[in-house]
């Protein structure tokens, strides 16, 4: 159908027949670059204007509606503010790492993106390990935000920082396991072979009740990982003022957030391709003109599409909970999700070497 | 003229080292770990390099998502841990030298002794052969170390247990 | 029995929660309907304050330039933070005796915290809470308000 595989292979051969090898690569490089910098400040506007329409809407209140029609630049006008504003470096604090923290925070958010297959035949890189990938890469997050709560000299910012650290820690363990199942009913690490073992319908369908638990788990673990309400500890408000980015002002205090909201997109994209097929249209197993019709819409269409319908769940939960305290947040991980999803997995084992999905 | 691939290598050897050097100098105890950090994503973008892709994200789970984790949990659990620890003196700074070059020139010989020659086949990276050879009891299996690690494990994690736990209050029968 | 207690935990949990995102979920589908902002001050000329709400001390004055009080300074005595300061003056009756009247009923706006206490205390009805709530002036000391008006008598028969 409408693959963009044809672009970038055109794009590829036209690099490589006008330029020598090593350049075509190093340009490539900055190609996909540029692509992922240019993803990263639009998720960042449309996503910070969703969670405030969200919220908005699910306060009975009107939400933005100032800054342009119906309120749509407000986030525009913000960017504006947080560049104008001075970045400041604390005088106690350790000034290399209170300035490299938030880049390491932003840099693994990038990094996560490599293997995500946003439309049929578009990836930066098709890594047999994928999924092991994103796991690995994003527990190197936790250090940024370790970093930044260590450097500020400051004791909100290392409490919100050891809170979040235990908090990431923990929970990437039920995220890991609900990755599993996944990768034991498809035979694969990698998102390409994710994707095309659901040709005949989402994993959340075919695998029934062992799937849609570790869907559910997957879910509220990723939501326990980007720090976000109900288990927004590290920056509760109310507690730490902001926690770990506290002392952080004007860009550096931007990214941070950006990193966060970007951080939400990849775990939604995450599950979008585990469960719910990633750019794989609607398709119900053997009934050709229905799946033909549904291959009409693009493949970015159901990727983007499935992606903000999860970050739309995760806003719900956001502004539907009240914060969990510490000793909850435990409690919960280790006692409920932790348990369930190791018997979920062996359920999973069962189906897969049964032959019980469809 | 180097290949791209020749100075990818090099820059990450540099990286390596230059953040070694750093973890063993600096003077604020945190600085250090994060150098450690450093150093250990530097190895595992030489595995990355080595396309041994699962082994450098195992790297990065284990050392980086964990074990350094740790280290930092530590430090911020320990008194005056923000304060610069004080200058170490000459002798000590000599030995220390004198250790590292003769570590180095061990390895060095070691490494030139065995002489290291290039694969001719190709190399098949792939997870599920990993797999196999983890839980494979044959010629070259390795289910018995698998286990006795996990035996290792699962008493470490039994003597936390058994040191976390409280003590509940026995009922005095009389 | 141990399995059972936690599956029915996991259950409540999981019950309850949807129950909420089901409240939430509803607030988001109908927030045309339900949303309560005020667009404030564009709708200065529409806008409906609710009863309860407390703006100001106001003295209602009739047609006549008269008000009901009679300098009796129950309110002065019922306000907790000296916000109400009465000065009185006595007045010839047309009968040639003389009578206790107000000069000035001074209104300290910024002390006030429109705790009602000085309208229930009033026993000829003379003050009353008003609804209007934009106070802010450049100058503090135009905060000091005279509640009567000038050349204001009080109402015949209020005693």
């Amino acid at each position: 159908m409408f693959s963009l595989s044809h672009i970038t292979d055109l794009v590829n051969a036209w690099l490589y027949q006008q330029f020598p090898p090593t350049l075509a690569l190093l340009l490539q490089f900055v190609i996909v670059g540029i692509l992922v910098i240019t993803l990263f400040s639009i998720l960042g506007l449309v996503l910070i204007m969703m969670e405030r329409r969200v919220a908005a809407w699910m306060q009975l209140r009107l939400g933005p509606n100032r800054v342009g029609p119906r309120g749509m630049f407000q986030t525009v006008a913000d960017t504006v503010k947080l560049i104008m504003k001075e970045g400041m470096t604390p005088n106690g604090a350790d000034k290399l790492m209170f300035n490299l923290a938030p880049y390491i925070v932003m840099m693994v958010s990038m990094v996560i993106m490599a293997p995500l297959m946003f439309a049929d035949g578009f990836q930066i890189w098709d890594i047999n390990i994928g999924v092991f990938f994103i796991t690995a890469i994003s527990s190197v997050s936790v250090i940024g935000i370790l970093m930044a709560g260590w450097a500020s000299n400051n004791k909100y910012s290392l409490l919100g920082a050891m809170r979040s650290g235990a908090q990431i820690v923990s929970y990437e363990l039920s995220a890991g396991l609900s990755i599993i199942t996944i990768v034991i009913l498809t035979g694969s690490l990698q998102v390409s072979e994710i994707i095309a073992a659901q040709q005949t319908g989402w994993w959340i369908f075919k695998g029934h009740i062992p799937v849609l638990i570790s869907f559910v788990i997957f879910i509220i673990a990723v939501t326990a990982e980007t720090n976000r309400a109900p288990f927004d500890l590290a920056e509760a408000e109310s507690e730490l003022t902001a926690g770990f980015h506290t002392e952080y002002s004007g860009m550096k205090f931007a990214l941070f957030f950006l990193a966060e909201y970007v951080n939400i997109f990849v775990v939604c994209a995450i599950g979008a391709t585990l469960f719910l097929g990633g750019w794989m249209p609607f398709h119900i197993g053997s009934w050709e003109s229905f799946n033909h019709i549904m291959d009409y819409i693009p493949s970015s269409v159901w990727f983007f599409g499935k992606t903000f319908f999860l970050i739309f769940v995760i806003m719900w939960f956001r502004w539907t909970f009240p914060r969990l305290r510490i000793d909850q947040l435990l409690n919960l991980e280790w006692k409920y999700l932790l348990p369930i999803s190791m018997f979920n997995l062996i359920l999973v084992t069962l189906m897969a070497i049964m032959g019980w999905h469809f | 003229m180097m290949s791209l691939d020749a100075i990818f290598f090099y820059i990450i050897s540099a990286f390596i080292l230059l953040m070694g050097i750093l973890a063993v100098t600096t003077r604020k105890i945190f600085r250090s770990a994060i150098y450690l950090l450093g150093s250990l994503i530097g190895i595992a973008g030489l595995y990355f390099w080595l396309e041994v892709e699962f082994i450098a994200a195992v790297q990065i789970v284990v050392y980086v998502g964990g074990i350094v984790v740790l280290i930092i949990f530590s430090i911020f659990l320990t008194q005056q841990s923000g304060k610069e620890m004080p200058r170490t003196n000459l002798s000590r700074n000599i030995f220390s030298l004198l250790a590292v070059i003769a570590g180095f020139l061990l390895s060095c010989s070691l490494i030139h002794q065995y002489g290291f020659e290039a694969g001719s086949q190709p190399f098949d990276n792939a997870v599920s052969r990993i797999g196999l050879y983890m839980l494979n009891t044959g010629k070259d299996g390795f289910a018995l170390p698998f286990e006795a690690v996990s035996i290792l494990l699962l008493a470490a994690l039994i003597g936390c247990i058994v040191i976390a736990m409280k003590s509940v209050p026995t009922k005095s029968t009389k | 029995m141990f399995i059972k207690e936690y599956i029915k935990d996991v259950w409540g949990a999981i019950s309850s929660l949807l129950k909420g995102m089901k409240l939430t979920g509803y607030y988001f589908m109908h927030h045309n309907k339900e949303a309560i902002t005020e667009q404030y001050p564009d709708n200065r000329k529409t806008l409906k304050m609710a009863d309860r709400f407390r703006g100001e001390v106001v003295m209602p004055h009739d047609e006549n330039n008269e008000h009901a009080c009679t300098g009796c300074t129950a309110c002065e005595l019922a306000c907790p933070n000296g916000t109400i300061k009465i000065i009185t003056k006595m007045e010839p009756t047309p009968e040639g005796k003389k009578k206790k009247a107000i000069d000035t009923f001074v209104y300290r706006l910024e002390l006030c915290t429109m705790c009602n206490l000085c309208v229930e205390a009033c026993p000829t009805g003379a003050i009353k809470m008003d609804q209007t709530f934009e106070h802010s002036v450049f100058d503090r000391r135009l905060l000091t308000k005279k509640l009567n008006k000038p050349d204001s008598k009080v109402r015949e028969g209020v005693e």
